[in-house]
């Protein structure tokens, strides 16, 4: 439990770190240092209110902890061009990035575990030497390229799949959940989860291939095989319950990284998610919504670092259960 | 005859050849004895008992030489019916032989479902059961690898072992990672495990004093193969090869007081090349130009066999093996 | 004992032969390793393959890369075909997308290259004075290298992007702000390990100075360690750039293979399947990155060998 109280402020911490390095690279803008909150493209009544909630008169110092209240209260401002509140902007766009990075993570966990287990278990073969310099050179190309590529196959020449946004012009719906699982937001779901999938799966392949070569050899495998237990139990009961501890931690770490990188998928495919907010927000100078995308990223990878800490300690019995003998 | 191994060969391919690790070892294990195999790190003992229940590592094969338990032969595929329901293994570290993610009493409970066709009621019964037996509360049935202290995780080793009721063990140096006071604990809890089960054993040591705590008959193997064997009383107070007599000297006794201990100088042969004659000639001190050539036949009196071109002389040779400045000459040998 | 120094690969200090000065065995393996592992020296050779076209770029490609081209008839010469003329065919705009594609590799080794170097130098130093001394010094620096790595990284290069300016070098500063800590960890922890060797206590104990015990028993036995994480710099850096450009954040006055891809897609070369515009990048990116993935692999072999799987 201590443990599990550390990493949390550990993380807690690291995410104040962040923060505080935004608050002040938001401060340290050539022009006015009212320029982070505060546009002409707001009306009169927008600005005094913005004046008013961030203390924009006041000392830095005093500004900076009325900034992280605000932000307890899911406060940060308004968008310039959009002039209405960050938060319900980002709010409305999350769930995009969300299902976009989650799909794709599982999809590319899915097949990189089976995958790299299979060519584990094929260690030697011409195949294995082969996949590995393969899968290596899917790590190497840029998302955005392979999105690229498969937009230009499989969506325009081909015409499988829509060339991009999340939705069909038209379609209108009775809730959000009924949008998203309609089967028009999965066939534009599909693209951008098939490319970031195919990028991914290669740290997940190859992480699953190198611990069950090191776990085959583990002294507890022999033992199972002396037991004269199937090969089936000894690969996947002993084994790669052994291998996936790892995997699985990298999983949730996956989470927490691939938000930040899913800014040029979002870009190619025109997916309405937080990092293509981000990318707009900064090439037309709205700091509110710039800040606040790059605040919400920030956090969740901070969030995701702290559930792989967790998983970690509940999942390998020998950090879970201390000594007790 | 519970288990007879005869002239056996295990060769292991590497990059820098074939080393030939067990080269024609034959002893038998008569049913209801403790036999010790003992000799040092890299002897053969280990792979020959490894090669006995069919696990050897990728690049190891059985070259030669049968097997037979129960007087049937068997082999690395015969072997799979008998494996935990007849013979059974007991490891040296069950710290990294067990799985660290399940508890103990789940691997436990895992042969009897899967090799003993036991439900999940008679499963756990018969592991609270095993548990007892060697003096484990069955509470900790549920607690995983790590938390057991070295002693109690032989002893929940040895729990297992015998979940099917096995007629042979196989124990690879059960104690010798453990404390000179456990050690003893475990070694009579074996012994009295044995008499009241009517297990036989073969217990691998390196440690030759466990052999005389313990062992009803004892096989010494010297690179690859048996230099001496016969009834415990008998190798140990009149030993006929050198090496034995050298292995007496280097060991602390377990019952007595810890007298000058004289390690043998040198190291063992590479069993990559094809040696002749005695292997052990290089670091014997008693050794004659005969010894190095030909090959060497077994000297067999009463049950105890020797290998050893000297072997008419032993009484002399014992004499001379208590001296400590004997082995120290040795050391004038070049280990090459 | 100092033959078994050298066998595990560690060495007190150069030793004199009779030859002369002998290179420590650490440096050797660092410049033979290529010679065992095939990949390795595969990427080696795709570097230099590389680095051949940079500066003999002008002559490979003739044409100005910026310069828009027009046809006899006087119209543009926009969106050609590959042909004899323009072996990759032509941009929208009308320019030389082979020349673009040689020029652009100019770009991409100094940024990779810059950055690579930068990383290793920073990696390096923080680590070894982190690992060696120790203490609050040790503390600080992990500290402030946590502190980098909860910066999601491709978010930061743009906002830092936004605010300081387009220009290559940022994207370089940005790059090597973020991958420090990668490599300063590595390092201190074999440095930590290093530490405690009887070697470096017995020059201590000599009366060595930190600084002499630091640079010429520990710093060549880091080397292998740095050369690995520079090499994966390389591609970081690369990619990075090829990203930020094609958010549309790149150097405007600089070709680059990002670029060449945004220019790409913003001009629907996707929809008009003009795959020689915007598969070639991709594919030198793709050569040089794992070129870069090879060569550490290589050296993480020399410096952590495992057994031979």
């Amino acid at each position: 439990m201590k443990l599990v109280l550390e990493r949390f402020l550990h993380n807690a911490l690291a995410l104040l770190a962040v923060i505080t390095i935004l608050f002040f690279m938001f401060r340290l803008m050539p022009g006015s240092p009212l320029a982070a909150f505060i546009n002409d493209n707001l009306n009169e009544d927008q600005q005094k209110a913005m004046l008013q909630q961030f203390g924009l008169d006041r000392p830095m110092w005093q500004q900076y902890l009325i900034y992280l209240a605000n932000l307890a209260h899911g406060e940060m401002g308004l968008s310039f061009f959009q002039r209405r509140p960050v938060t319900e902007i980002l709010l409305e766009v999350l769930p995009n990035s969300l299902i976009l990075t989650l799909s794709s993570l599982i999809v590319a966990y899915v097949f990189g575990v089976l995958a790299g287990a299979w060519l584990a278990w094929k260690r030697g073969s011409w195949i294995e030497r082969a996949a590995v310099p393969v899968v290596l050179a899917t790590r190497a190309a840029p998302e955005f390229w392979i999105g690229m590529v498969l937009l230009a196959l499989l969506s325009f020449k081909l015409g499988w799949f829509p060339s991009g946004g999340a939705s069909s012009p038209g379609e209108a719906y009775t809730s959000n959940w009924q949008r998203i699982f309609s089967l028009d937001y999965l066939q534009h779901l599909a693209l951008p989860v098939i490319t970031l999938a195919l990028y991914l799966q290669g740290l997940p392949l190859l992480l699953m291939r190198s611990n069950m070569l090191e776990v085959m050899h583990e002294e507890f495998v022999t033992m199972a095989r002396m037991k004269g237990l199937s090969e089936w139990r000894i690969v996947i009961g002993h084994a790669a319950r052994n291998a996936l501890l790892p995997v699985v931690t990298a999983f949730a770490l996956g989470v927490g990284l691939s938000m930040g990188g899913n800014v040029v998928i979002e870009t190619v495919f025109s997916w309405p998610g937080i990092g293509r907010m981000l990318v707009q927000a900064v090439s037309v100078h709205d700091y509110p919504l710039a800040q606040g995308a790059f605040l919400m990223i920030a956090a969740v990878l901070a969030i995701m670092n702290f559930v792989a800490d967790l998983l970690y300690m509940t999942l390998d019995p020998r950090v879970s259960h201390g000594r007790t003998g | 005859m519970m288990l007879s191994v005869e002239d056996l060969q295990i060769h292991y391919a590497t990059r820098d050849g074939t080393v030939r690790a067990v080269d024609g070892a034959t002893f038998d294990v008569p049913e209801g004895r403790i036999v010790g195999l003992v000799g040092e790190s890299g002897c053969g003992k280990t792979t020959a008992v490894r090669a006995i229940m069919g696990v050897l590592a990728e690049n190891g094969r059985r070259a030669g030489g049968q097997v037979r338990f129960k007087d049937q032969p068997i082999d690395a595929r015969t072997t799979r019916p008998l494996l935990w329901r007849e013979i059974a293994y007991v490891p040296q570290s069950a710290m990294s032989s067990l799985d660290p993610v399940y508890t103990v009493g789940a691997q436990i409970e895992e042969v009897l479902l899967k090799r003993g066709g036991a439900s999940r009621a008679q499963a756990k019964a018969r592991a609270s059961e095993l548990f007892e037996l060697v003096g484990l509360s069955d509470r900790r049935l549920r607690d995983y690898p790590h938390q057991f202290s070295g002693g109690m995780r032989q002893r929940a080793a040895i729990a297992m072992a015998l979940a099917l009721e096995p007629s042979l063990l196989l124990a690879d140096e059960p104690v010798t990672a453990l404390d000179v006071i456990v050690q003893r604990q475990i070694l009579d809890m074996l012994r009295s495990l044995q008499q009241r089960l009517k297990l036989s054993m073969v217990m691998v040591t390196h440690d030759i004093s466990v052999v005389a705590y313990l062992c009803d008959e004892v096989v010494v193997m010297y690179a690859g193969q048996v230099v001496e064997s016969g009834p415990v009383r008998e190798v140990l107070g009149r030993p006929r090869h050198p090496y034995t007599m050298g292995l007496r000297n280097a060991f602390p006794d377990l019952l007595s007081d810890a007298m000058e201990l004289v390690p043998i100088h040198g190291s063992p042969p590479d069993l990559r090349q094809t040696l002749t004659g005695c292997r052990f000639a290089p670091r014997c001190p008693f050794v004659q130009p005969a010894c190095t050539s030909g090959n060497l036949d077994a000297d067999v009196t009463n049950d105890h066999l020797t290998v050893c071109r000297r072997s008419a002389e032993a009484g002399t040779l014992r004499t001379a093996a208590l001296d400590p400045a004997t082995w120290q000459r040795s050391s004038s040998y070049a280990t090459s | 004992m100092a033959e078994r120094a050298e066998e595990r690969g560690v060495i007190p200090a150069q030793l004199p032969t009779r030859a002369g000065w002998k290179l420590p065995p650490p440096v050797r393996r660092l410049l033979t390793m290529p010679l065992r592992d095939p990949f390795a020296f595969a990427g080696i050779v795709i570097y230099l393959l590389f680095l051949l076209v940079a500066v003999f770029a002008d002559q490979l490609a003739t044409t100005d890369p910026t310069e828009i081209l027009f046809l006899s008839t006087g119209k543009v010469a926009a969106n050609m075909p590959p042909g004899a003329e323009y072996p990759l065919g032509t941009t929208n705009l009308g320019r030389d997308i082979y020349a673009q594609l040689v020029h652009g590799t100019e770009s991409a080794l100094a940024v990779g290259l810059t950055a690579a170097l930068i990383v290793a130098l920073v990696g390096t130093v923080v680590g070894l004075v982190a690992g060696y001394f120790g203490g609050w010094i040790d503390a600080l620096l992990m500290r402030i290298a946590d502190m980098a790595l909860s910066l999601p990284f491709l978010p930061f290069v743009i906002v830092l992007i936004g605010f300081l300016g387009p220009d290559t070098s940022h994207v370089v500063l940005a790059v090597v702000l973020l991958l420090w800590p990668n490599s300063a960890r590595v390092i201190r922890a074999q440095v930590l390990s290093l530490r405690e060797r009887a070697y470096v206590e017995a020059a201590r104990v000599t009366g060595a100075s930190q600084v002499r015990i630091l640079f010429v028993h520990i710093a060549p036995n880091i080397l292998p360690l740095s050369f690995v994480y520079a090499a994966i710099a390389i591609g970081w850096a690369i990619i990075t750039e090829a990203s930020v450009s094609f958010l549309g954040f790149g150097d405007p006055d600089n070709i680059s293979w990002g670029m060449m891809l945004q220019d790409a897609f913003a001009s629907q070369a996707l929809s008009r399947g003009q795959y020689a515009w915007f598969v070639p990048p991709g594919v030198c990116i793709i050569l040089v990155v794992v070129a870069g993935f090879f060569i550490s692999r290589g050296y993480e072999e020399v410096f952590m060998p495992r057994l031979r799987r």
